[in-house]
């Protein structure tokens, strides 16, 4: 699986077409607090390093990019750039109503 | 002299002077290599920085002393200084994750890695002869070694010589056999080590990706390393990577490492193009046949991964004796029944491997 559009729906939401036709959107300050590289999770405890309060409420990508063929890496505001969010992991992300029930 | 004024001193007779220094073991002009930095003429004075890459300190002073000879002769110079400075590689590519180092290659239809989660088990020599099959199919194919540590290239083919280089710096591959080579063993002296940390194996393969004059290629063969490490990762993290090839001997300890090396592209999402089992038999002259490794890992391997059995080469002396005198069997026995297989894997591979279109990166600049 993997998205064929990326698209900014409002200031702070992303829009992911996969290719199965799954539409996504997300709320970027919460991919934000799901970035998983070793700055942010530990990597052998997998303890979370970031605390919600440290990024700011209106950050925001600036650029994202693929990764090869299996994921995207996403720049933001505050200068983080490190993290690498899978497809797998942003599918599993989806917020949309019929995501969330299952 | 004295009553004469003397003409104000130009850049570009100082630039001209220059031109005719040329860089240790070329005959390329210091200004065309681009060598020469901030070069600053004012009134009788000439300034610049000597930027050489990878010059020892005798050559570097001894190419000093020639720059200064050769700008003392410009009319109207008094006074030079020349500052030696560190030679910086252009372009810098950046360092490992996130996708800001991302490549890409739209003159190369396939990019398909060979690799083995395991070292020895023939990914080389199933590497250089699969491309010669394909290269005997009519399709253009470069075969890159991505072993920086220990390049086996240069051996396998019979070359040891550096690469040509283009005036603005872009290496060309070395041509034989129909085949674009480039291997890290033709940029350095032979038997000397490279000792390297990871951020430069993986600055090394960009480059050997990005300033390689492949040209239009159907086909581009990458021979991996051994392992799941650097050199793996930056393939399937900044190359447009079609597919993979996995090695491995018929034995299950050859086998668990494949599984990782298999794994790891399944986890980036690389597709597994099929398996080759190498070392699978040895036919003795009596006809008989030895399974000195033990036979059908590959296929156990492909079963339970469910990728196809691309092929099962049989150990053949002919393939050792080919390895080490540079000359492929598939060049010198056509019809050996190793040569007849690999021309069959090339085959089948042309009939699966997508042209890299089939998955288009996506990407967005946040208003």
């Amino acid at each position: 699986m993997h998205p064929i559009e990326l698209s900014q729906k409002a200031a702070n939401t992303l829009g992911i077409t996969w290719d199965d036709g799954h539409q996504s959107s997300y709320q970027v300050r919460g991919l934000r607090l799901q970035c998983k590289c070793a700055a942010c999770v530990d990597e052998w405890t997998r303890k979370v390093l970031i605390k919600e309060e440290q990024i700011p409420l209106d950050i925001r990508p600036k650029k994202i990019e693929p990764v090869g063929r299996y994921a995207l890496s996403i720049a933001w505001s505050d200068g983080h750039s490190s993290g690498i969010y899978t497809f797998d992991h942003l599918r599993s992300l989806c917020e949309c109503e019929a995501c969330r029930k299952t | 002299m004295f009553f004469k004024k003397a003409k104000p001193l130009s850049t570009d007779s100082v630039a001209h002077a220059l031109s005719h220094v040329s860089a240790p073991g070329t005959d390329k002009g210091l200004i065309s290599l681009g060598y020469i930095k901030n070069l600053q003429v004012s009134g009788t004075k000439v300034r610049f920085d000597l930027a050489v890459p990878n010059i020892n300190e005798r050559d570097r002073d001894a190419l000093v002393e020639a720059c200064r000879a050769a700008v003392k002769k410009v009319e109207g110079v008094e006074f030079i200084h020349i500052s030696p400075v560190a030679a910086t590689e252009a372009p810098k590519p950046s360092p490992a994750p996130g996708g800001q180092g991302r490549i890409s290659l739209p003159n190369i239809r396939n990019l398909i890695a060979v690799a083995s989660g395991k070292g020895g088990v023939g990914k080389s020599t199933a590497a250089i002869s699969l491309s010669l099959a394909l290269v005997a199919e009519g399709k253009r194919v470069g075969l890159l070694d991505a072993d920086i540590y220990g390049p086996s290239l240069p051996t396998l083919i019979g070359i040891n010589q550096r690469p040509p280089q283009t005036e603005s710096g872009r290496i060309l591959p070395i041509i034989k056999e129909g085949l674009k080579l480039m291997s890290m063993g033709f940029m350095i002296p032979e038997g000397q080590p490279v000792v390297w940390r990871g951020p430069m194996v993986h600055g090394a393969l960009t480059q050997f990706l990005t300033q390689v004059d492949w040209g239009e290629l159907d086909y581009l063969i990458v021979d991996m390393p051994p392992g799941t490490g650097d050199a793996q990762l930056t393939m399937s993290q900044t190359a447009p990577l079609s597919g993979a090839i996995i090695v491995t001997t018929p034995q299950e300890l050859s086998l668990i490492d494949a599984r990782k090396g298999l794994k790891m592209f399944e986890s980036v999402q690389v597709p597994i193009l099929g398996i080759i089992e190498n070392m699978s038999g040895f036919v003795a002259p009596d006809g008989q046949v030895h399974n000195i490794f033990k036979t059908g890992g590959g296929k156990k391997l492909a079963e339970e991964s469910g990728t196809p059995l691309l092929g099962v080469i049989p150990l053949d002396p002919l393939i050792a004796e080919g390895g080490d005198s540079g000359k492929s069997v598939l060049l010198t026995h056509p019809d050996a029944t190793v040569s007849k297989i690999y021309r069959q894997m090339a085959k089948d591979l042309i009939k699966k491997a997508s042209p890299q279109g089939a998955f288009k990166p996506v990407s967005l600049e946040w208003q």
